[in-house]
């Protein structure tokens, strides 16, 4: 009878466990990874203001929310995360709580929780929101919207694609058809093209289904396809296809050398810190919001970094240089 | 000297709280004798049985099997001691075969792999000695109840049960498969098998037993043999008291017929059809006994009456008012009164006060109203009034029903449907699992409806109030009415062959 | 249109089907053995989490794929335990234990990916049956045969095991006195009981083969796609639990709606590819493997009641 009593207590008891590990690894996770050297949950920006960020996948994803981590690193800030929040209402609940503590400034990253903002940002006037990617701010004078032109990087990257693979195919894992991803990829098609390739287009209906991307990849080398590129946080199991097959692999969001030494030959890199210090200036002036900001090639926001250990021949090097440059003056549009 | 009997069970008490299940019982069987256990509900037979099988642990006394004391703290130790006991609701796995029902639980010849030939083998001789005919490799889902209760009992004599309890056997066999089963346990006990048969149908419990002992409340009140007594006996030392099994019926001259059914059919709830063109009439004055084994479309029939159940054709008259498919308040406003079968269901809210039920059909009545509110001294004044004309046994107005015997349920009942002066009675299974005194109450009112000029029609699977109280006798199977008789001209033997289809 | 019909697409497009039905298979035939006696177990899908992060992390490790395995199955195991002592012995409901699962394996899965792995890095890929250490080289000439090759021989181990597991486990419920106990408990605990059949052993047992092999789902996952990532599994584990049910408790008709899953998720995918199924659709496209499986199943797989006890806990009265 009392062995059955203490097993009880002992089986709530974990349970109990479980929920709070459950819930607690889910949420509010200081990014102690990233640079920047404050401790604990408050977040201390250079630039003074308090910093939280709410994001879709994980902030180690060598993708989107990642790239987000690591632009706030490179200011100086250290901000608090709640990250994982596929789930939108779960995310509207983080970006409310943080508004609630009064922190200065909520990034909300992900097109998804634009409808969350336009209800919560009215509520707290004091508070700036950031928001991308998003091309708009939808009217609301506390929100900054920011917005990648991916179809920028992603014509170079398709340039480059094209003069490797001499007209051959390539096979382009999508995730979405949406946001920047569809951008980066009609440009990364343009790119192609301009070079004399053409590109199979497959947009698996997910931002974070691995199994998925690594079936669609597989499926791009079945039919032939001679170099891939893919977006979102599944992309890995595309790049894993391409190291395995030794095709030549674009990333983009993040660097994605971690994922293939080899044969990343270049990524495009979201250097979000470019508009966010622009922002943050804004903020300190008491401007909380009512722009938007996009990232380029010319602000610098874009950036292509090159993987030295991949060997590029001179010429195409020097055509992707020519066709930045060609963005940059307007001479080429990537649209 | 007396030979040692198989079971001996010697002064057992046991005690739930609040409860004295068994008072100081002692019980014995042995080999070759049918032994009845004979009481009502809750007198502490099942409180005892489990005991023996060892389900609960007694608080005191002892379990002697052949001399010897046998300590059964779970059902597989009393299997062990060969106990066999075949429960009123069959302990079979639907989806296994009859071959996997009896191997399980019991180690393989092979092991880990079953052993399922040599199971069915093995099986198949006991029902050749025995005349348990079944198929060993057929789903149990695919038997009729009268095949299962063989699987059961071939489940007990595979385990070479020496001591095999029944109990119910009979509750959900029609009258030819009883006379089978008597024939399978007499051979049975022919060849020293000891019987405990658990019963409250007294014409069964006196053709079939060795010897009886009855049960109430927890404690024995004494042990006969049928030569020695017949059914009054054993009832009043059931309840302890002087009961009337059969009422008194006054001769009442049949009036018109007041409740008319023309080639009613109906369909069941998984849409194959379960009334099947019934045609019956009713007269003032009159009770026309329903009789078969449940399952035939009788559950159907009261429904489409009562207006719960649409009918798929044909129609159904109270008077002159065609009342085919009305609804039940309309049915109700033609003078008709309905006790369900299932009286926790259809009857009463459980969790409804006792003067709520009371007022549940006429809660509208402007007569409990003061403005648009109830008249709650009104409402308090037609309760006591009707719970003491019925003499239900409740602590106050406000119990919860549920919390009620089944008895004083089905009294509250029909005091509520008695009350509305019905020009029709339709009662379904009026005193199935009611206690003995109880079931004579409702059994004099309704004769009293009767005398009054009432129409009842009465549905009930039980053989004895049949014939105790119908006037004319339905017989249903299979969803049609096979034969209607007058109650002088019925006899046991012809209503079970028509319940059986025959 | 006509590129898809050609006999080599075809198979190749068979081919990933196949593969890409293991995990699936892994957990639903896990989860039927479970069900089967009267368990469900919704934390499926947190446990191949789990067990995929256990089996990604012996291979970064030691990069051994057999230390990844049994990574997979001990995981598992433990967490079966878990399951077990919850729902059977403490008779807790089985709904939301298992959501608790599934919320803990989904947590703590990346709680342990954050602190020790961090960056997604790939580990090596799970061999297929000509790339083995040493016996490699007898397989090359079947995996070279044509048609057979790469649909049957072009696979892992692990793929192997999986579909054998199909008859095993319709041996073990059909032939065997254990696979019996399984069925009666699940269908009627009360009769089980009263022959002296525990029916806390026979389902806590089931419990530990069904989470084991889930734990091994999430393994032959995590190794197959040679990564390890936040909420990898993706819901795998929910549509292995849908898979079990719609195929009708049966291993058969289960192993018949994980590789119909496969196959139309593969197809789809190569029809994209193909732009059969123009740009546009894909949101479509993306449901039709759940669709049309579960349609097939319903029609096809012999429509039984579930086994009649599922989720009910048992105690003796």
């Amino acid at each position: 009878m009392k062995n059955k009593k203490i097993l009880k207590l002992l089986g709530a008891l974990f349970a109990f466990t479980l929920l709070a590990t459950a819930c607690g690894s889910s949420s509010t996770d200081s990014a102690g990874e990233s640079d920047g050297g404050s401790d604990g949950g408050s977040a201390e920006a250079s630039t003074g203001l308090s910093v939280a960020v709410v994001a879709p996948s994980a902030s180690d994803d060598v993708a989107f929310t990642q790239s987000m981590i690591d632009s706030l690193g490179r200011l100086g800030v250290s901000p608090q995360v709640t990250d994982g929040t596929f789930v939108v209402e779960e995310a509207a609940a983080a970006i409310r709580g943080f508004a609630e503590d009064g922190t200065d400034v909520v990034v909300a990253h992900g097109t998804q929780y634009g409808g969350s903002l336009e209800e919560i940002a009215p509520d707290f006037p004091e508070t700036s929101f950031i928001w991308g990617t998003a091309t708009d701010n939808r009217g609301l004078d506390n929100v900054f919207a920011y917005n990648p032109a991916a179809d920028q990087g992603g014509y170079v990257m398709g340039l480059i694609a094209g003069n490797i693979v001499g007209g051959e195919d390539i096979g382009v894992v999508g995730p979405v058809e949406a946001g920047d991803a569809v951008a980066y990829i009609n440009g990364f098609a343009l790119g192609a093209e301009a070079a004399g390739s053409s590109t199979s287009i497959v947009y698996t209906g997910s931002f974070s289904d691995v199994a998925l991307a690594t079936t669609t990849a597989q499926a791009h080398v079945d039919n032939g396809v001679s170099a891939l590129t893919g977006t979102s946080q599944s992309a890995v199991g595309a790049v894993n296809i391409a190291s395995a097959n030794e095709l030549p692999w674009f990333g983009t969001q993040s660097n994605t050398e971690p994922w293939s030494e080899d044969f990343t030959v270049v990524s495009q890199v979201y250097h979000w810190d470019v508009v966010l210090a622009e922002m943050f200036a804004l903020i300190e002036d008491g401007t909380l919001g009512g722009q938007a900001f996009e990232l380029t090639l010319e602000n610098e926001g874009l950036v292509l970094e090159y993987n030295d250990a991949f060997e590029l021949d001179a010429d195409v090097r020097a055509a992707a240089d020519e066709a930045v440059a060609g963005i940059i003056s307007g001479d080429i549009a990537t649209q | 000297m007396e030979r040692t009997p198989l079971l001996s069970m010697h002064n057992i008490t046991k005690t739930f709280p609040g409860v004295l299940a068994n008072d100081d019982v002692s019980f014995d069987v042995h080999s070759g004798e049918v032994h009845t256990l004979l009481g009502e509900n809750g007198a502490g037979k099942s409180t005892l049985m489990k005991i023996l099988f060892g389900l609960y642990q007694p608080d005191s006394g002892e379990i002697r099997l052949r001399g010897e004391i046998a300590a059964i703290d779970s059902p597989t130790s009393a299997i062990e001691h060969r106990v066999g006991m075949v429960h009123q609701h069959f302990m079979l796995v639907p989806t296994l075969t009859v071959a996997e029902n009896v191997a399980l639980g019991l180690p393989s010849a092979r092991g880990f792999r079953t052993d399922l030939d040599a199971v069915s083998e093995r099986i198949l001789e006991i029902s050749n000695q025995y005349g348990l005919a079944v198929d060993p490799g057929i789903e149990i889902w695919k038997l009729s109840v009268g095949e299962r209760q063989r699987v059961e009992i071939i489940k007990a004599l595979y385990r070479d049960a020496e001591l095999l309890v029944l109990d119910e056997p009979t509750a959900v066999l029609t009258p030819q498969e009883v006379d089978d089963l008597f024939v399978i346990l007499r051979q049975m006990t022919n060849d020293g098998t000891g019987i405990i048969f658990i019963s409250h149908k007294l014409h069964e419990v006196l053709e079939l037993s060795d010897r009886i002992t009855v049960l109430r409340n927890g404690a024995v009140t004494g042990s006969t043999t049928p030569a020695e007594s017949d059914r009054q006996q054993l009832a009043e030392m059931m309840v302890g008291r002087e009961v009337k099994l059969a009422p008194d019926k006054p001769a009442v001259d049949r009036g018109p017929a007041r409740l008319q059914l023309r080639n009613v059919s109906v369909k069941g709830d998984r849409g194959t059809v379960a009334v099947d063109d019934v045609s019956l009439d009713v007269h003032a004055g009159e009770i026309v006994g329903i009789a078969g084994v449940s399952g035939n479309g009788q559950r159907e029939l009261a429904e489409t009456i009562a207006g719960l159940r649409n009918a798929q054709g044909g129609s159904v008259r109270i008077d002159s008012t065609d009342l085919t498919n009305a609804s039940p308040a309309e049915v109700r406003a033609a003078g008709f009164a309905y006790v369900p079968e299932e009286r926790m269901k259809d009857g009463a809210v459980g969790e409804f006060e006792v003067s709520e039920n009371l007022l549940l059909i006429n809660h509208g009545d402007p007569q409990f109203r003061k403005g648009p509110l109830f008249d709650f001294a009104k409402i308090r004044a037609h309760s006591q009034r009707l719970v003491d004309q019925f003499s239900v046994k409740t602590p106050t107005l406000d119990t919860p029903t549920s919390t009620l015997s089944g008895g004083n349920i089905q009294k509250l009942i029909m005091a509520r449907e008695l009350d509305s002066s019905p020009t029709v009675i339709l009662a379904a299974q009026p005193t199935r699992g009611v206690d003995i005194g109880a079931a004579e109450y409702i059994h004099s009112q309704l004769v009293q409806q009767r005398s009054d000029g009432v129409a009842i029609l009465m549905v009930s699977e039980d053989l004895d109030e049949i014939l105790g109280l119908a006037d004319r006798i339905a017989v249903m199977f299979d969803g049609k009415i096979v034969t209607v008789i007058e109650r002088e001209s019925a006899t046991r033997e012809a209503l079970g062959l028509a319940m059986a289809g025959g | 249109m006509s590129e898809f019909f050609t006999v080599s697409v075809i198979f190749a497009t068979l081919s990933t089907s196949i593969r890409f039905a293991v995990p699936y298979l892994f957990a639903a035939l896990g989860e039927t053995v479970g069900q089967r006696s009267g368990v469900l177990n919704l934390g499926v899908d947190g446990i191949m989490l789990l067990g995929g992060f256990g089996a990604y992390y012996a291979v970064l490790e030691t990069d051994s794929h057999i230390l990844g395995v049994i990574a997979g199955l001990a995981v598992g195991l433990l967490m079966g335990l878990v399951y077990g002592v919850v729902t059977v012995f403490l008779h807790a409901k089985q709904g939301i234990s298992g959501i608790g699962i599934f919320l803990f394996g989904l947590g703590f899965s990346d709680l342990l990916f954050q602190e020790l792995v961090g960056t997604p890095l790939p580990i090596r890929p799970l061999p297929r049956l000509d790339q083995l250490p040493a016996v490699g080289g007898i397989f090359e000439p079947l995996v070279e045969l044509p048609v057979v090759g790469p649909l049957i021989f072009d696979h892992d181990l692990l793929t192997f095991l999986a579909f054998l597991l199909v008859p095993a486990v319709t041996w073990l419920l059909r032939k065997t006195t254990f696979g019996m106990n399984v069925r009666a408990v699940g269908e009627n605990p009360q009769a089980a009981d009263s022959l002296g059949v525990s029916v806390a052993r026979t389902r806590f047992i089931s419990i530990l083969i069904g989470s084991t092999l889930a734990g091994l789902a999430g393994a032959t996952l995590s190794m197959q796609l040679a990564i390890f990532q936040q909420n990898l599994t993706n819901g795998i584990g929910f549509i292995a639990v849908a898979l079990v049910y719609f195929g009708a408790w049966q291993p058969r008709w289960v192993m018949a709606g994980a590789l119909l899953y496969g196959i139309v998720t593969a197809t789809r995918i190569r029809w994209q590819s193909l732009d059969i199924i123009p740009q546009g659709a894909s949101d479509v496209a993306a449901m039709a493997p759940a669709v049309i499986t579960i349609l097939a199943l319903v029609l096809l797989a012999s429509r039984v009641r579930g086994p009649a006890a599922l989720t009910r806990p048992f105690s003796r009265h």
